[in-house]
């Protein structure tokens, strides 16, 4: 005959319910406690009796029980669903979820406290993968910031580049203009007078002068002559300078001879006491820009007239020939000291030994800039005996286009 | 930034002579609500949090500042500067125990006397000095912080809401009583229980009151005895009281012994 049921009462439902009770005396040692909790933890209700709550605890679990929840039981008489390991006899660890009680009398004395123990193994995983899970987004969020940090700085450094750039164009616009503004008074206010000076000049030849005064016409002659290759150079080496480039007019079809002729005439005029000598062998014509040609071949004889021993001529030679034009202009005199040499068609680079101390320095700069123009040398060699300086283009080539 | 907001300062009671309450590892000034009043009607009461604590301002905590004792006891030493304390009276709980040893070295004439509840100046055991714990315990208390901080600090929030049997415990209770950020309590943690402050002992240069409770699993009788033997003039006072907080669970003892050493 099978046993009746036990009865549902009280008495077993406190023993058997789905969840651990304890009572703790106000010394924190255990007076009761029931099966369930005793089958958990693996002691007899004997065992338990007389041991602290404490004593299922692990060391850390005790400390931050002392330190955390005992202090909240006494400030507000209960606490609810405090996580604790407890230790059990075999040493397994068994996570739980506590509810405790304090049940005092009718003065407040403390009585007992009453806990309430349910197993919480799933829910204490579920936590850790929150909090892994939390950890995680707050590392992403790290380096999301990390990273927005870096974007930040890189859009500031290259709204910096940008500021700069702009800047510079601004300063770069500004000098144009200041560029544009020094070319046209160099131009224009210093070419007026010397026009009107010059037209003086050529009326003084129709008039009837004494030798004297022939004389004197031609040294003022050759006076704006030189004055108008200078600023000829000065108004080129500004614009190089400031950015402009050597302006080149390139025609096709230019006779080159009657241009070297005419400059070789304003120069033989202009200094009465040299000799020059020349030979030009230019079949065809050529395609270059003939004013600048005209200038190059005036710079080189000027800068031997000025440096050469008027006791032996300066001989200018040009020809054409083999798909290469190519002028000479040599004259005697002192050696280019090899410093000089190194520096020979840089701007302002005067020599020291000429008679001439009166130029810019420009002319040999001007002239080698043409040179580079037309896609041409200019070379300069210097001995005791003679100085040559050698200019030459291809008779076909493209012309560089200024910087 | 002014100490008083920064430490969340209370000031009260009638007295002029200061009485100031330093709370231990754990909570924050409530830690004293039983015991503070008392003395209310002799002394002018200061409270305050830790940095870190309760409603302190967490954004003064730098983990370089309070990576060691000392960090607090600046804090203490300028609250004293702030409030202009002479001759005050310390109460410590716990780890605040020996901040109020450290205190009391760094600015003298500040205080005229400690009260130390629940020192320790070591908790590890080192040699034949026994602090109650080994590092390995320590270290797993230290683990267990840093793997569970839900369960310790983060689910504390709910767990005091309401409070139907004591309603004098009012609404700023549930808000900030032994709620700390986790990572800040966990560095607290390690600051406190790897601390070694015994060389401190010998140097205090007042009077103080050592409170011992019985069955204190934080701070064992026999610590208690090493810090009365350390201290150059002190009194040792052994309580019926159990546990690490008498202040909480015995603060008519931990009182009459405050009054009759005062």
């Amino acid at each position: 005959m099978a046993t009746p049921p036990p009865p549902e009462d009280l008495e077993d439902l406190y023993e058997h319910a789905p969840c651990g009770y304890m009572s703790l005396q106000p010394d924190g040692r255990i007076v009761k406690c029931n099966a369930t909790l005793c089958a958990w933890v693996g002691y007899s209700h004997d065992e338990l009796h007389g041991k602290r709550l404490h004593d299922l605890l692990s060391v850390a679990g005790r400390i931050f029980f002392e330190t955390h929840f005992a202090p909240l039981l006494r400030m507000q008489g209960y606490f609810d669903e405090v996580a604790l390991d407890f230790i059990a006899r075999d040493s397994t660890k068994i996570p739980v979820l506590a509810n405790a009680m304090e049940r005092r009398d009718d003065q407040g004395a403390l009585l007992f406290t009453r806990i309430t123990i349910f197993k919480a193994t799933d829910r204490r995983r579920y936590e850790r993968e929150l909090l892994e899970a939390r950890t995680n987004a707050q590392t992403a969020q790290r380096e999301l910031q990390a990273l927005n940090a870096t974007l930040e700085t890189r859009i500031r450094r290259a709204v910096e580049e940008r500021l700069q750039i702009e800047e510079s164009l601004a300063r770069e616009r500004q000098l144009a203009e200041l560029r544009e503004q020094f070319i046209a008074i160099l131009g224009h206010d210093l070419r007026n007078p010397l026009a009107s000076l010059d037209g003086g000049i050529r009326m003084l030849h129709g008039e009837n002068l004494s030798p004297q005064g022939e004389r004197v016409v031609k040294l003022l002659q050759g006076s704006t002559l030189r004055m108008s290759g200078l600023i000829d150079n000065i108004l080129d080496f500004a614009r190089t300078q400031l950015g402009g480039g050597i302006a080149l007019k390139i025609e096709d079809d230019v006779e080159v001879q009657p241009v070297l002729e005419q400059v070789v005439d304003e120069l033989r005029t202009a200094t009465p006491d040299a000799t020059i000598e020349t030979e030009f062998t230019i079949p065809a014509p050529m395609r270059c820009d003939r004013i600048r040609i005209g200038q190059l071949a005036s710079n080189l004889l000027g800068n031997a007239l000025a440096h050469g021993h008027r006791t032996s001529p300066v001989r200018v030679r040009a020809n054409a020939a083999d798909g290469e034009f190519v002028l000479s202009v040599t004259n005697a005199g002192e050696p280019i000291p090899p410093s000089t040499m190194e520096r020979l068609f840089q701007p302002f680079v005067r020599g020291t030994s000429g008679r001439n101390q009166d130029g810019l320095g420009l002319g040999l700069y001007i002239a080698s800039e043409i040179a580079r123009g037309h896609g041409g040398t200019l070379e300069a060699e210097s001995t005791a005996e003679e100085t040559r300086l050698t200019f030459c283009m291809p008779l076909t080539g493209n012309p560089v286009e200024p910087d | 930034m002014s100490s008083v907001e920064r430490n969340n300062i209370t000031i009260s009671g009638n007295g002029s002579r200061p009485m100031i309450f330093a709370h231990g590892f754990g909570c924050d000034q409530n830690m004293w609500r039983f015991v503070a009043p008392a003395f209310a009607d002799d002394f002018k009461v200061v409270l305050f949090d830790h940095v870190g604590a309760g409603r302190s301002d967490l954004s003064a905590y730098s983990s370089e500042k309070y990576g060691s004792l000392a960090g607090y006891a600046d804090d203490l030493v300028e609250i004293g500067e702030e409030l202009e304390l002479r001759d005050a009276v310390f109460v410590g709980h716990s780890v605040s125990a020996m901040i109020g040893v450290m205190a009391s070295i760094k600015a003298p004439g500040m205080f005229e006397s400690l009260v130390l509840v629940g020192p320790s100046p070591r908790y590890i055991d080192d040699a034949d000095y026994r602090g109650g714990f080994s590092r390995a315990e320590i270290e797993e208390l230290l683990d267990s912080l840093a793997d569970n901080p839900m369960g310790w600090s983060a689910a504390m929030a709910p767990a005091i809401m309401g409070n139907p049997d004591r309603p004098e415990l009012g609404e700023e209770l549930t808000n900030s009583f032994c709620r700390t950020d986790p990572d800040i309590a966990q560095e607290f943690a390690r600051v406190t229980f790897m601390s070694d402050s015994r060389g401190d002992l010998p140097k205090v240069p007042v009077r103080a009151l050592v409170l011992q409770c019985r069955d204190d699993i934080i701070a064992s009788e026999q610590v208690g005895e090493y810090v009365h033997r350390h201290l150059p003039e002190s009194q040792l006072v052994l309580l019926n009281a159990t546990g690490h907080c008498p202040n909480l669970s015995a603060p008519d003892e931990v009182i009459s012994a405050m009054r009759s050493f005062l």
